[in-house]
């Protein structure tokens, strides 16, 4: 059991191919390290740090696409300009995410490939349509985020990939997007539900609608029925309404210590509408 | 496995012998005998365990102790001068009485310490949200902003 911290990707990846399973890919830590001592995690595996390779981190926009490096922190992606001027609710969501502590070190790409169905980066992700771009030693290959949640704590990366980064098409300029979460307090909590909603609005009309949720299913999903139930409304009453209605179809939220199942499902309908509210308000 | 671990903390170059998976806590604490980090709830909540590395606060009880190779580690002992006269927070923190059992103590001014390096809070709300990564289960949190408002009111006049 050891612990390597490769400089280059390739190293990375080939140190990845020979350890196989008791390689364990560590970022910041604020996750792997709390799940090895709490035994979500063995503490017989090998640690990967990464954090030493350069080129993972930092946010550009070049042609249209926006790309965000795996090792990107949280504390990074709530600054910087790209990201507060056309992907803000990737920067609200961030700002939830622990204290300042976290935040400094707690990267995006390990707060989606921990993949909890609470992970507060997911809604924004998949509200982008964004890709996540992974290489192994067979090369690269891009997943579309909707593919990329297999499961609670369960992602597509095929063992010994590792992800570089998301790649997102930059939105067209009437575009409104926000992450709106709650918890029990504002600072330094898990999401009771968390939703990223974005309206691109064409000649007041709803021309897509993204509504993406944590915490209401195993994984973080997107809800194509009640986002279609917008599409080409005004946002009006009636069409939230019938939103509303179906996201309850499309979640399907969990009694735990820190909500019941039936509050998560009243939270996604007042969130819905607290979206729609708040994207009118701001045009 | 042990590995060798060289650091900077308070400006001086350490060497340690580490376990492979050990906590920059347990360096500091067990290892090189700065025990002013304290351990509370040692899953990364409480921030009783901060210490600047390379300038930005972490909670060292979840970082990895050889994540720091080649860092730069800040820890309390390091705030005060080499006369041991007290750094312009620890002072206010003393003036204000923002010291209860003063067990967060060192983690407090650690955050707060990267947060008035970085850049000066205007707001209350600033100063909260900075340490909202650090909890005083004394809950003497108006002392602790009215010791940071001290500072910057210091450093104005």
């Amino acid at each position: 059991m050891k612990f390597l911290a490769p400089t280059t990707l390739g190293e990375a990846l080939g140190m990845l191919s020979d350890g196989g399973d008791d390689l364990r890919v560590l970022a910041g830590g604020t996750d792997v390290m709390v799940q090895r001592m709490t035994g979500q995690l063995p503490r017989s595996e090998s640690l990967l740090y990464i954090g030493g390779i350069d080129n993972l981190s930092g946010v550009s926009r070049h042609d249209g696409v926006i790309r965000i490096g795996a090792l990107t922190t949280h504390r990074d992606l709530r600054r910087h300009p790209v990201i507060t001027t056309h992907l803000p609710s990737f920067a609200e969501a961030a700002a939830t995410v622990g204290g300042w502590q976290t935040q400094a070190v707690g990267t995006i790409g390990g707060n989606l490939c921990n993949a909890s169905p609470a992970a507060d980066l997911a809604p924004p992700v998949l509200a982008a349509d964004a890709a996540f771009v992974v290489s192994g030693k067979s090369g690269s290959a891009r997943i579309p985020a909707h593919r990329f949640f297999v499961d609670r704590r369960r992602t597509a990366l095929l063992p010994g990939q590792i992800l570089l980064g998301i790649e997102c098409p930059a939105p067209p300029a009437a575009t409104w997007e926000s992450y709106l979460k709650v918890g029990r307090r504002s600072a330094m909590e898990v999401a009771l539900v968390g939703l990223a909603a974005r309206f691109s609005v064409e000649r007041s009309r709803v021309e897509t609608a993204r509504l993406a949720l944590c915490s209401v299913a195993p994984t973080p999903r997107r809800l194509a029925h009640a986002e279609a139930a917008l599409v080409g409304s005004a946002l009006d009453d009636e069409a939230v309404t019938v939103a509303e209605r179906r996201s309850m179809d499309e979640v399907d939220p969990i009694d735990d210590q820190r909500a019941t199942a039936s509050y998560r499902r009243m939270l996604v309908r007042r969130l819905i509408r607290k979206a729609a509210r708040h994207s009118l308000e701001i045009r | 496995m042990i590995h060798t671990l060289t650091i900077e903390v308070n400006g001086v170059s350490r060497t340690a012998e580490v376990r492979w998976d050990e906590v920059l806590l347990d360096t500091l604490r067990d290892r090189l005998y700065l025990t002013g980090a304290k351990r509370g709830c040692d899953e990364g909540e409480c921030g009783a365990c901060t210490v600047l590395v390379d300038g930005a606060p972490v909670h060292s009880c979840i970082f990895p102790a050889m994540a720091a190779a080649g860092a730069e580690v800040r820890t309390v002992e390091g705030l005060a001068g080499e006369d041991g006269e007290l750094s312009d927070l620890q002072r206010a923190f003393v003036d204000a009485a923002a010291v209860q059992c003063g067990f967060c103590t060192p983690g407090f001014l650690m955050t707060l310490t990267a947060l008035l390096e970085s850049r000066e809070p205007a707001s209350d709300r600033e100063v909260d949200e900075a340490v909202a990564g650090n909890i005083c289960r004394c809950t003497g949190y108006s002392a602790i902003r009215a010791a940071v408002r001290s500072v910057v009111r210091g450093s104005e006049t």
